[in-house]
């Protein structure tokens, strides 16, 4: 009986896990981001090695975060976190709308093609000043 | 039998009553005193009727080289149509309606963003991420999401390639291939739409 109730819990933890992780990838592909760092950086040939950081980086999250670990470091190690994870944020954000396929519709409507990067900025600096709005002062409220 | 060669131009930009001459939209090569003289036909003359976009199609450009001379033979190659875009007055942009749609994407993103933390309940992580790493707790882990606001605009610009005028390298931007892949789509449809040669209604006489 115990048995059977550890082998069925067992296989819904593991087909659960196998639904987000593949909804997980397919949202990472859809956007393209990491096609995108590859062509910037240069390292077409290392996207075997991306992969495995992408699921490195998900199974150890997920892990870390379902268990009550305290590993004591020090509190600097919080700076580069924090700035991948607005990074690594902030591509997805960015991939987002460009597959919304906003900008070019705006920019043709309004006659302005050579000023698409000005409106983009206007993004990029509302996100930065919206985000540090929320820490810095929306959370006291 | 002469052959000429021709090959139609993808885009031409006209003014008001301006005269398009087949040298315009498209490019000869062949005997030079008969590219001379077809080029230097008048294929048709703006008029306000026309509206912004014509499109002349290949077919009529032959039709207007064999009324010039019956013996040419004709080798076409590239875009079986030239789109003439008709420039009224030189487009002025709203600096008003700029600021405006302007200040509508930076609130507008700013808002959102706030909406995307809450939903993810993005304060809970980072405050359990404070506890994992340094053992303490903070209500309010600055430490982590103050770099974390500035990476997310960081993360904007690298993936559009662009720091207002500054780009990191050669190729075009994601953003540029769409304003691209855009331009083509509106093209397809008034190759499509407003070429006189490709659509024919038989149906209501």
């Amino acid at each position: 009986m115990i048995t059977g109730k550890v082998v069925f819990g067992l296989f819904i933890g593991l087909a659960s896990g196998f639904a987000v992780g593949a909804g997980f990838v397919a949202f990472v592909t859809v956007l393209g981001v990491i096609p995108r760092l590859t062509q910037l950086t240069k390292t077409m040939q290392f996207i075997h090695y991306y992969e495995a950081a992408i699921i490195a980086g998900v199974v150890i999250g997920t892990w870390l975060g379902l268990q009550e670990v305290k590993l004591f470091w020090t509190k600097w190690l919080l700076v580069p976190i924090g700035l991948a994870d607005g990074i690594f944020n902030g591509m997805l954000a960015a991939a987002l709308t460009e597959v919304l396929n906003v900008f070019p519709i705006l920019a043709k409507r309004m006659g302005i093609q050579e000023k698409v990067i000005y409106l983009m900025m206007a993004l990029v600096l509302g996100k930065i000043i919206g985000s540090l709005f929320q820490w810095i002062y929306y959370v006291d409220l | 039998m002469d052959l000429i060669y021709l090959r139609m131009r993808n885009r031409v930009h006209v003014q008001k009553n301006q005269q398009v001459r087949l040298k315009d939209v498209a490019k000869f090569i062949g005997d030079d005193e008969q590219v001379k003289k077809i080029e230097e036909e008048v294929l048709l003359t703006v008029t306000h009727e026309d509206k912004n976009i014509i499109i002349i199609d290949l077919v009529q450009v032959i039709e207007a080289i064999q009324a010039i001379d019956q013996s040419i033979e004709i080798q076409t190659f590239g875009p079986s149509q030239t789109i003439i875009e008709v420039i009224y007055e030189k487009q002025k942009v709203s600096f008003l309606a700029f600021t405006a749609v302007w200040l509508l994407l930076f609130l507008g993103a700013g808002m959102t963003i706030m909406n995307f933390h809450v939903d993810v309940s993005m304060g809970e992580v980072h405050q359990k991420l404070f506890t994992l790493i340094t053992g303490r707790e903070d209500r309010k882990p600055l430490l982590i999401q103050i770099p974390y606001s500035f990476g997310l605009g960081i993360g904007m610009i690298l993936f559009f390639n662009h720091f207002f005028k500054k780009r990191f390298n050669e190729e075009p931007s994601p953003l540029e291939v769409e304003m691209f892949n855009y331009q083509q789509d509106l093209d397809q449809y008034v190759i499509m739409n407003e070429n006189k040669e490709s659509n024919r209604h038989l149906d209501n006489r």
